[in-house]
């Protein structure tokens, strides 16, 4: 039952906390069943804007559409789940507690519940221990247990809001692993995160914001400029490969200080002009130690655009005319 | 509704569950236990000093029976204090307590409406506060009778006036409850509790002296704060004639009891106030930034 509305439209978007920008101008679109990355430093307006998508903060100006309607509208919430930055339940109960009151409010049967309840928390690595007081669980235990109420009533779409920040490694690859199910069943995921290396195995696009304005979005080849990063190591250059390999893609870099080992590096248009690499390197009676396509490095964009945008100075500014204008 | 409802069942049982209302039970025990002791005593005192008297049995409406009259009223007094205080201190965090510590969240992104959740938590804590009003006035005026064989004249109407002066007091804190943090909520409805009591005082002071500007202002102050008027409305059936006699003697100097009936406007607009103060706090909830 996979609609075609977009998981999430927004135009324009704002919030203003006293008088002062938190999200500025937001104009995001998330197809269906996208996974989609929201990036940026602390305090950038991530949590901020998911708490506008889900109806629990009230924009200041902008309009926002999720699965095709207002947040507002229950019955577009009845197909949402998240999980918040603050993971933080009731106490007192059980998390099958827990699980059964968000599930009767999503509106799932009884009997519906006592089938899906033991399957989500075996998902999220809490199988057995849902008989448990949410009081006695461990931190990571308890952003698992949100998360299994993320995804308890089967949304459509679903919001995690730092969804590892206190997970163990185990925990991380598990999360990779929920998200990637997700996708696989045609759910939507909005993925709020600075771990990069996190965003960057399981989103599809990914939107880059700081100090409340989206800085660039796209898909990584998009935001890389669809080039991909080859790099190649070989014992020595017979004569004749470099000039194959500019012809195959663009030469960027050649590294022979190392006696008995060189290293290029190759930026190629497509991925299938790997394995020509590969050949030609055979065909010239180079012996091939590694071969390896980097993907688009999210950590060094991050960094560059995080700093070599203009900072509060110059914003402040910016916002100062905004006021005066207003 | 459905919502609603299951929301109520959520407060009842995180009541139950947080031991809210063993500790009630446990307390509610101890007070009737103290107070009917007293009354035990009392008694017997009384028994001894009319077969000291010679006489062989008191009226239980008569002069003599006084004493017991007036313990039923006190007690049924301390039923609505600690109603009141009981209201006021379960009910402050109804709806901030879970903003603040972040549980509220998760729950409105789930299909519920935030007035839905509002009606839900007043119902769930009304439940539970009703309840032990309801439990302590029969405990208490059950015991009386089964001590002394007396009972006031109204008893049913006296508590279903303290008993609307818990709603009212649970819907204004569950208002305030969307409105402040915790801590303020809980001293600004005490301080309206206060308004109430200041009301009744400046009323029956008022009528003791025959100024009308007091009148007045205890008048204003019950509109505000009717809980104490529901009171005095209650302490009026209470009394049998011969208590009545008394309070009318004394021009109505006595701020805990009154000596005519509340005013039918008065209970009509307590009930009003209740739901108006539901009204709001469900308005104000639904424009909160969470
Ligand atoms: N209720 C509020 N009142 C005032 N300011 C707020 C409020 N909520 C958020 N802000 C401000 O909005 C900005 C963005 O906050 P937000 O929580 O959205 O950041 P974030 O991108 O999620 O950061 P982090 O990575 O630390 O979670 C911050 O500067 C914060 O101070
Ligand atoms: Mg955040």
């Amino acid at each position: 039952m996979l609609s075609r509305v977009n998981a999430i439209e927004t135009q324009e978007l704002r919030k203003e906390y006293r008088g002062r920008a938190v999200v500025e101008s937001l104009t995001l679109t998330v197809p269906p069943g996208e996974v989609f990355g929201f990036l940026g430093p602390n305090g950038a307006g991530k949590s901020t804007t998911v708490k506008m998508l889900l109806g629990l903060v009230h924009p200041s100006a902008g309009r926002v559409q999720v699965l095709g309607g207002s947040p507002h509208d229950p019955a577009v919430r009845e197909r949402l789940g998240f999980l918040p930055e603050q993971f933080r339940f009731q106490t007192w109960m059980t998390a099958e507690e827990f699980l059964r009151f968000h599930g009767r409010l999503a509106g799932l049967k009884a009997a519906e519940l006592r089938a899906r309840i033991p399957q989500v928390l075996e998902t999220v690595g809490l199988g057995g221990r849902g008989g448990e007081n949410l009081g006695g669980y461990s931190k990571g235990m308890l952003q698992r247990a949100g998360l299994a109420g993320a995804i308890l009533a089967r949304p459509q779409l679903v919001f995690l809001d730092e969804p590892t920040s206190a997970l163990d490694p185990i925990g991380r690859v598990e999360v990779r692993e929920i998200i990637e199910r997700l996708r696989g069943e045609g759910t939507a995921v909005f993925l709020n995160s600075h771990l990069l290396s996190e965003v960057e195995q399981v989103c599809d696009r990914v939107a880059f914001v700081k100090q409340g304005r989206v800085l660039r979005q796209g898909s990584m080849r998009e935001l890389m400029g669809g080039v991909l990063p080859l790099d190649v190591r070989v014992d020595h250059l017979p004569p004749g490969l470099l000039d194959t390999l500019a012809g195959l893609g663009e030469l960027r870099h050649t590294d022979t200080n190392t006696p008995g080992r060189t290293d290029v590096e190759l930026w190629l248009d497509h991925e299938d002009t790997i394995p020509a690499v590969a050949s030609a390197i055979h065909a010239a009676g180079a012996r091939l130690y590694a071969l390896k396509a980097r993907r688009p490095d999210l950590e060094t964009m991050f960094l560059d655009l995080i700093e070599d945008t203009p900072d509060s100075s110059a914003r402040t500014a910016r916002l100062g005319q905004g006021a005066a204008r207003a | 509704m459905r919502n609603a409802l299951l929301i109520a069942e959520l407060s009842l049982r995180e009541a139950i569950r947080k031991r809210l209302v063993s500790v009630l039970l446990l307390l509610t025990a101890l007070f009737l236990g103290f107070y009917l002791y007293g009354i035990v005593r009392l008694e017997g005192t009384l028994d001894q000093r009319s077969l000291d008297a010679g006489l062989d049995g008191r009226s239980l409406n008569g002069a003599s029976n006084l004493p017991v009259i007036y313990s039923a009223m006190f007690g049924m007094y301390l039923v609505y204090f600690l109603g009141s205080l009981m209201a006021v201190l379960s009910t402050v965090g109804a709806v901030s307590g879970d903003i603040e510590n972040g549980v509220m969240q998760s729950v409105i992104a789930r299909p519920i409406s935030r007035a839905q959740l509002v009606l839900g938590r007043w119902l769930g804590f009304s439940a539970v506060n009703l309840g032990y009003v309801a439990l302590l006035s029969a405990g208490l005026l059950g015991g009386v009778y089964a001590i002394t064989g007396y009972l006031p004249p109204a008893p049913l109407a006296a508590t279903g006036l303290i008993l609307l002066s818990t709603l009212l007091l649970t819907a204004l804190t569950v208002l305030g409850s969307t409105l402040f943090t915790t801590l303020a909520n809980g001293i600004g409805v005490f301080v309206l509790y206060g308004v109430g009591f200041t009301g009744g005082i400046l009323g029956s002071i008022g009528a003791f002296a025959d100024t009308p500007t007091l009148t007045t202002l205890g008048r204003a102050a019950n509109a505000l704060m009717p809980t104490n008027a529901l009171w005095l409305g209650a302490s009026y059936h209470l009394q049998p004639a011969v208590a009545l006699q008394i309070s009318e003697a004394s021009r109505g100097a006595n701020p805990f009891f009154a000596n005519a009936p509340i005013a039918a406007g008065l209970v009509v607009w307590a009930a009003v106030l209740a739901v108006l103060a539901v009204l709001a706090a469900m308005y104000r909830f639904s424009r909160r930034d969470l």
